[in-house]
């Protein structure tokens, strides 16, 4: 991509929110974008496969601290999706712009969210 | 912008077109699993909800391929994806459908865990 280069802009591409907005970035990077959205939406299934899983199988560990997990885990695998589909928003109009990326939003609930199921779980364990 | 400026013109796409069709198996299992788990708490809801999600992965399966196709063939014809096909409805309705699973998957645990 040549520095300056206008390239004609998004005009009747969906959201409109995102193409409205500056240039074509290098495609590269808007097909890495559509990755990282692809797999924020594997991770969200996985959260909720995890999160289902505890519950629905009966696993042997206390019936409080393993329901506490799985709520955990299922509204992590509820966050994910809207993480995946704003991220990939913002990341898009911040490359259209020049601009730098934005974190993602959720990253840091997500990790926190993981540990504490973990620690349930294993509470859940060593308390049933 | 010159053709040799367009790095790995095949493979790009491609790789994404991957990642698609991960992500649709995915959901695919996804869906079946509602369909199997959820009907105790969503009645003929969850058939509906796990027939739509799977409609949906083996639609995303199909046109993965279709999107990186196009998505070459833009590339290869103007350097970018400023095309009518170049948006993102795809994946709005991605995240839609995994956002309705989540719901299902939480009606199924506070139900199991509260029942």
């Amino acid at each position: 991509m040549e520095p300056g280069r206008r390239a004609p802009s998004g005009r009747g591409r969906f959201p409109a929110s995102v193409y409205r907005h500056g240039t074509e970035p290098d495609p590269r990077f808007s097909l890495a974008n559509e990755r990282t959205f692809l797999a924020w939406i594997r991770t969200s299934l996985a959260l909720l496969a995890a999160g289902v899983a505890l519950e629905g199988l009966d696993l042997p560990l206390q019936p409080q601290l393993r329901l506490a997990a799985s709520v955990v885990l299922v509204v992590l695998g509820l966050l994910a999706p809207v993480q995946a589909w704003r991220g990939w928003a913002r990341d898009e109009r911040a490359l259209r712009r020049g601009e730098p990326l934005p974190s993602p939003a959720l990253a840091a609930p997500l990790s926190a969210g993981t540990v504490v199921a973990g620690v349930l779980v294993l509470l859940g364990l060593l308390l049933r | 912008m010159t053709r040799r400026a367009l790095y790995d013109p095949g493979l790009q796409p491609e790789r994404t077109a991957l990642a698609w069709r991960r992500t649709a198996l995915s959901l695919l299992v996804a869906s079946l699993g509602a369909a199997r788990l959820l009907p105790a708490q969503l009645g003929a809801g969850a058939v509906a909800l796990g027939l739509a999600g799977a409609v949906w992965a083996v639609a995303l399966h199909h046109l993965a391929g279709r999107r990186a196709r196009r998505t070459t063939a833009r590339l290869l014809r103007a350097g970018d994806l400023d095309h009518r096909h170049g948006g993102a409805h795809l994946l709005a309705g991605t995240a839609l459908v995994t956002g309705l699973l989540g719901l299902g998957g939480l009606a199924l645990v506070v139900h199991h865990g509260t029942g």
